[in-house]
């Protein structure tokens, strides 16, 4: 029996504050889950291991905070929109990218997908989370 | 990916039941109803329409999407079933969010298919607009029937409690894409313009409330077009001006739910025991075929359209229907586009020109592709748990030929009820009304 009863999420936090982003790979497929879990989701595996991810992304979609999709915290980010993210691993998941507005709204979107990477940041509350940000 | 298998035998629908949505605490007559005197409304009228008395019926299904805020009780189930006649009895609650009235449906039908049960009761009920008296947080003793209105910014904050909490509300994005994901995501994959998507959402609005101005149980009644006419407007002024105020990305207000209180009922019935069960049966029984779902949490791109599809995709191989056997639709909307993508994955509009249907009133009660024709949550209401189970109340009654001024012009045999909630449960409910 090799399935451990681990502290995942703990470790996921814990690691961002030493400035590494930590995912989960399968050690079947390869297929990597972030944030981590302990399963795969691909392959059904039980088992996946320790995985630190490039941080190298592309973002396919783009929607703009408005007033039901904002919080006043959230001004921290800056200009910034939420999307479909894939990882250079391949997995995706909806996160914010900082650097999207109105104004670079439209030719982001005809250009789609656009290369972004991870960054970490602070929320209030103290902890740290993902972003991403635009690479040009 | 998962195939549903045939049911142990056939499971059909035979009597409905529900309240008026409404603001109960806004309303001297209704000010102080409390949750065993809405379900039991519900669950009584329920069984008379299946001519079924209480203790025909073997168990029952509670659902509520948020009994702690709501009622202050843990095991809603157990504290009301004496005040329909089933004192005794066995029940189960479960939430599943703005889901629960759809799974509602599975949860019943599961329960008689295996042979466990041959009559069975699912119901819910939702105070979304009010919380037990005082409202100032779920610990204080609460007064035994005396509600306190839930301000927009107590419901916001318990909606918080849908997310998962160690990742998806620490990203930010999941929680905030429920608004405007779908409405980018159809943009960006039918290649539409923003002003088209613009009118499309005003039009699902305009066409909910033509609905509801002719339904009695629908919670806002006055069109569009008479709100419009008060403002010395036209109806394409007033659906872009700050009486209809842009709230999301693409979202306008009239666009997002009217969360307020309410309760609906079904009885289900083992088809074969109708007969000996239902001894005063007065419509035809309508058979639940089959019942498709998929759950994405809300870090998961496009959770909604990938869900629907999923879950679609399940109810028509178990079937062998397609969107073409479809009379009639509905959808969960309370986030409006839903009611557009949905009805495109489902394949009732077509791929790429839904919209264009919806622009032309023709997803109205009385147009040709008829999308929920209570009202849906923008004009009927949600009432969250409820509302899965009033739609199977206007879809039977629709299917019964009972809806009288609103009643759609071809009687539907084949309707398809698209549930989705809880960030998120989806469900496809297939159900058609036996010939005999």
């Amino acid at each position: 029996m090799s399935i451990k009863l681990e502290k995942v999420v703990q470790k996921f936090y814990e690691s961002l504050d030493e400035g590494k982003m930590m995912g989960r790979k399968c050690s079947a497929c390869g297929n990597v889950e972030f944030p981590p879990v302990y399963a795969c989701n691909k392959c059904g595996n039980y088992e996946t291991e320790w995985y630190e991810i490039s941080g190298k992304a592309k973002v396919h979609s783009i929607v703009l905070p408005a007033a039901l999709s904002s919080k006043p915290e959230y001004k921290k980010l800056g200009k910034y929109a939420y999307g479909e993210v894939e990882l250079e691993e391949g997995t995706r998941l909806n996160a914010v990218i900082r650097g999207i507005s109105k104004k670079n709204r439209a030719e982001l979107t005809a250009k789609l997908p656009v290369d972004c990477h991870a960054s970490i940041f602070e929320r209030e509350g103290g902890f740290k989370t993902v972003v991403f940000d635009l690479d040009e | 990916m998962s195939a549903l298998g045939k049911y142990s035998r056939s499971v059909s629908i035979i009597g409905v039941g529900c309240t008026p949505f409404m603001y109960t605490v806004d309303n001297p007559e209704t000010d102080g109803l409390t949750e065993g005197e809405m379900f039991g409304y519900a669950a009584l009228t329920a069984m008379e329409d299946a001519g079924v008395n209480p203790r025909d019926v073997d168990f029952y299904f509670h659902g509520q999407a948020s009994p702690l805020n709501g009622s202050n009780y843990l095991t809603p189930n157990v504290q009301i079933a004496n005040w329909f006649g089933m004192k005794g009895k066995g029940s189960i609650h479960h939430s599943e969010a703005c889901c629960t009235g759809y799974l509602a449906i599975e949860q019943a039908v599961n329960a008689v298919a295996s042979g466990k049960y041959n009559c069975v009761l699912t119901g819910a009920v939702e105070f979304g607009d009010s919380t037990p008296s005082p409202a100032d947080n779920i610990e204080t003793p609460k007064h035994p029937y005396k509600r306190d209105k839930m301000t927009m910014d107590k419901f916001l904050r318990t909606t918080s409690w849908l997310y998962d909490r160690t990742y998806t509300r620490s990203l930010m994005a999941g929680q905030e894409l429920i608004y405007d994901d779908a409405a980018e995501w159809y943009v960006r994959t039918r290649g539409i313009t923003a002003e088209q998507m613009n009118d499309t959402i005003n039009w699902m609005c305009i066409n909910n409330r033509r609905n509801a101005s002719v339904n009695p149980l629908a919670i806002e009644r006055k069109t569009y077009e008479e709100l419009a006419k008060e403002q010395g407007m036209t109806l394409d002024e007033y659906m872009n001006s700050p009486f209809n105020p842009r709230m999301g990305d693409f979202l306008r207000a009239g666009g997002v739910e009217l969360k307020c209180d309410g309760a609906a009922a079904c009885i289900v019935c083992a088809t074969e025991e109708i007969g000996r069960i239902a001894k005063n049966l007065k419509h035809k029984p309508i058979e639940v075929l089959a019942i498709g779902s998929a759950a994405c949490e809300a870090t998961t791109p496009h959770f909604e359209v990938r869900a629907t599809e999923e879950a679609v995709r399940q109810a028509y191989e178990a079937t062998g229907l397609t969107g073409d056997d479809l009379d009639l639709f509905y959808a969960n909307d309370f986030i409006i586009t839903s009611h557009l993508i949905s009805a495109e994955i489902a394949g009732y509009l077509p791929y790429g020109e839904g919209w264009k249907y919806i622009c032309e009133g023709r997803t109205a009660w009385d147009g040709d592709k008829p999308i929920n024709t209570n009202g849906g949550r923008t004009s009927f209401g949600h009432a969250h748990a409820a509302s899965g189970l009033a739609d199977m109340y206007e879809a039977c009654r629709q299917m019964w030929g009972e809806c009288g001024e609103h009643q759609v012009k071809k009687l539907p045999k084949t309707t398809m009820l698209r549930g989705y909630g809880g960030a998120q449960n989806v469900a496809a409910v297939l159900i058609r009304t036996l010939d005999k």
